[in-house]
């Protein structure tokens, strides 16, 4: 295992300037910032994000992108998730389908999707999880038959985040019968979410949000050329996809408003709702931005390495499992530290007056999915366990 | 890491090997002192990286002076090695006196020394606490605020009374008590630009998170081979989850706490900076509890015992988690400047990394 030290470049910091003052001048100062990549899902804010040239930056120009490096696009990233920017449209498409389309895709279907996903106007959800299938991703039993011109699918999809706002959704399934090698025979199919015999549950979230749905394909027709890569070769897939979306800043700044908000409201900055701060305030913003500042240089220090060609995993997992353990430690301990409006004894209000009581309430309902999202704590540290005498 | 750190981690790790195994680290905790590794390392001048060659240091950054400390936290070297350097060369560089031959020490002041001018002499009175070695160095260098401003002063610590104390690792912790000492012309000068007891703290923080990070990464690579050797239920503990868990936190711990001084260090030029300090300090002691919890879960009862190395370093990481601040001083310190520069500041601040 190894992280070199990483330093940003004087390119690359005034491209954190130019976003950051982006961000300032486009989000209202009373918007309800969003929380990584849970954030709302809002098509006009990712239009005008891809018009600066901030989506799909890791697309070559040929096909619609900007043909950015991976610490460009982590900056850009962090500073989408520390402003709490509404990247809910765009963002999965740009982290994740989109390299595997460059990686595996046709010519075809590169110059299908890759443009309009650059230009923020094409989202993708993923359609791995199924009720039985869970870490355990081999045992997907969703099925595709040869059918006239391409294939017939029959199954279930579970916990596919926004399937009712987008408009296509990447389907591992078996499209050869369970054999002896249980990693073989599955595929990637690209499929429409709106096609005739898909049917969208909604599964309502733990806060009561419209997040999971259910996806029931009913012999959807998809056709040849939506195959994504080789018939058969879905595993080695889906599985070197799952390490692009491990270690990003998403992983570590899911909570970073809520720590602002936080800081606001005992900061020389809150004018309206100023709380005199105490030890264990300091102590607790003390104890967040510590850890956030040396997580995001080993986060950092991975995407420089992406850059320089190297895969690595081992590391991914190990950033993911401190961003994500951290952002839940974060929770705790602003919520210990923040004296009640009621006074000594007083719980959140998720309704509450301020930004602060509302957003805290929110990460508390939804933090127990940053580490199972992507692939659980369990999963990843027997992922890393497994490189750690390398 | 660069060419030039890598050549000076495997000089200094060449001498550790040689002269720095469990069994010599067990012998400087009876003795209080290390002379064979002292004198290689002096002989070699890496006691004194980072300090200024104009006054006999060795020259060289805050981050080599950190890998060094690095190195020596792996095999968890009995000796001043941040007081020798980082503190005492640096303050003795500053006023232009000349660097001492052997090992110096070096400590914080706090409220009970008072340096009172009495005429065209200075005197000083009260106790330096838990001042590491202090009866094996020839020079005690701390740095005492007065009305008329802050002082550097390097005395003969044996001028004093010495009580000595020991910390959790039998590292020599000593008091050392001074009675209206008339301090020489040679013993003190008025602390410039940049030289205060604050700095001072900063740069022992600094260079004890080193030492810990060192030692973390051998806590973790020595748990490894552990419960990759030992064997339960027919198999190595190592292939059972719940201890992978374990050595998965472990590896993680250490490397942040790592990231964190290489960070620090890069952006020293050549002090550290004060947010810096406080985060890195701050991970290195909150790693140390985690790491050392797991690590003894993890080795069973072995890992109680004298002999065995894991114990010479986790005794280290309980002392060196609380010394020059715990990580409760430093998360306080950081939250309360971050609060007072307001929540616009916060993101901006954190995400400079290593400064251009
Ligand atoms: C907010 C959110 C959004 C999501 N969005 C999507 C999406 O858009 N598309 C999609 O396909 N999926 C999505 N998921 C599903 C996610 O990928 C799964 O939750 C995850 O892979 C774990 O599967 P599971 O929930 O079935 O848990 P299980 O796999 O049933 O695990 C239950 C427990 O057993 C542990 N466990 C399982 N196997 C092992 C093992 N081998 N060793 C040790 N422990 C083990 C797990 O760590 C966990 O603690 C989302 C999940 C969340 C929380």
């Amino acid at each position: 295992m190894e992280f070199e030290l990483a330093t940003l470049s004087p390119s690359e910091r005034a491209l954190q300037d130019e976003v950051r003052t982006f961000l300032a001048k486009t989000l209202p100062s009373d918007f309800r910032p969003g929380l990584g990549i849970a954030a709302p899902h809002d098509p006009s804010f990712s239009t005008l994000l891809a018009e600066q040239g901030w989506v799909g930056m890791a697309i070559p120009v040929e096909y619609g992108g900007q043909g950015r490096t991976a610490v460009e696009r982590f900056v850009v990233t962090e500073e989408l998730m520390a402003a709490g920017a509404p990247i809910g449209a765009h963002y999965v498409a740009d982290r994740q389908t989109a390299p595997a389309l460059l990686k595996y895709g046709t010519e075809q279907q590169r110059r299908q999707f890759l443009p309009p996903i650059a230009a923020g106007e094409c989202w993708f959800s993923l359609g791995m999880s199924e009720p039985d299938a869970g870490s355990d991703l081999a045992s997907v039993r969703t099925t595709a038959r040869p059918a006239d011109g391409g294939w017939s699918v029959t199954g279930t999809k579970i916990w596919t985040s926004n399937a009712h706002l987008n408009q296509y959704f990447v389907v591992l399934c078996r499209t050869a019968p369970l054999g002896e090698d249980r990693h073989a025979g599955l595929s990637q199919l690209i499929v429409d979410l709106r096609a005739p015999g898909v049917k969208i549950n909604p599964i309502p979230f733990l806060d009561g949000s419209h997040h999971f749905n259910e996806v029931v394909l009913d012999g959807v027709f998809v056709a040849h050329d939506m195959v994504l890569g080789e018939p058969g070769s879905g595993w080695g897939q889906v599985t070197s996809e799952l390490s692009y979306e491990r270690s990003g800043p998403d992983r570590y700044l899911s909570t970073m408003p809520v720590v602002r908000e936080f800081v606001r409201a005992f900061g020389g900055d809150g004018a309206s709702a100023r709380r005199s701060a105490g030890a264990e305030v300091y102590e607790a913003v003390g104890a967040i931005t510590a850890r956030l500042w040396a997580i995001r240089q080993l986060s950092l220090s991975v995407a420089r390495s992406l850059d320089a060609g190297a895969a690595p995993a081992v590391e991914s997992a190990l950033v993911k499992d401190l961003g994500t353990c951290f952002e839940q430690l974060s929770i705790e301990l602003m919520r210990l530290a923040m004296p009640s409006p009621l006074g000594e004894i007083g719980e959140l209000d998720p309704a509450g007056d301020s930004m602060l009581e509302r957003l805290l309430a929110e990460t508390v309902l939804t933090g127990p999915s940053f580490t199972l999202r992507g692939g659980t704590t369990e999963i990843l540290r027997s992922v890393a366990a497994k490189g750690l005498g390398r | 890491m660069s060419d030039e750190i890598r050549m000076l981690t495997d000089a200094v790790g060449a001498i550790m090997t040689d002269r720095c195994q469990p069994g010599d680290v067990g012998a400087a905790e009876a003795a209080g002192w290390a002379p064979r590794l002292w004198d290689a390392l002096a002989e070699a001048g890496f006691p004194w990286i980072a300090v200024d060659e104009a006054v006999g240091g060795t020259g060289g950054s805050m981050a080599e002076a950190c890998a060094m400390l690095m190195t020596a936290g792996t095999f968890a070297a009995p000796l001043p090695l941040v007081e020798t350097g980082l503190l005492a060369g640096w303050a003795l560089a500053a006023v232009g006196s000349s660097i001492p031959p052997g090992p110096v020490t070096a400590a914080p002041s706090g409220p009970d020394l008072q340096l009172l001018r009495d005429g065209a002499t200075w005197r000083l009175t009260g106790r330096l606490y838990r001042v590491p070695w202090a009866s094996h160095c020839a020079r005690l260098v701390t740095i005492v605020g007065t009305s008329d401003g802050e002082f550097v002063l390097a005395l003969d610590p044996a001028r004093g009374t010495i009580t000595p104390g020991r910390n959790l690792a039998g590292e020599p912790r000593d008091t050392v008590a001074f009675d209206q000492l008339a301090v020489g012309p040679d013993e003190i000068w008025p602390a410039p630009a940049g030289v205060s007891a604050r700095a001072l703290l900063l740069r022992g923080a600094l260079g004890r998170a080193a030492l810990m990070a060192g030692a973390l990464s051998r806590v973790s690579s020595l748990t490894l081979r552990y419960t990759s050797e030992r064997q339960q239920f027919g198999r190595p503990v190592a292939r059972f989850q719940a201890v992978q868990q374990h050595l998965v936190r472990i590896a993680e711990e250490a490397t942040l706490t790592e990231m964190a001084v290489r960070t620090a260090a890069a952006n020293s030029r050549p002090d550290p900076l004060d947010f810096d300090v406080a985060a890195t300090k701050t991970v290195a002691g909150q790693a140390a509890t985690t790491v050392a919890a797991a690590a003894h879960e993890a080795h069973g009862a072995i890992g109680m015992t004298r002999e065995y190395e894991l114990g010479q370093l986790t005794r280290r990481l309980w002392s060196w988690r609380d010394e020059y601040g715990s990580e409760r001083y430093w998360s306080r310190q950081l939250g309360q400047r971050l609060i007072g520069n307001g929540a616009e500041q916060l993101w901006p601040a954190l995400s400079v990394g290593v400064q251009p």
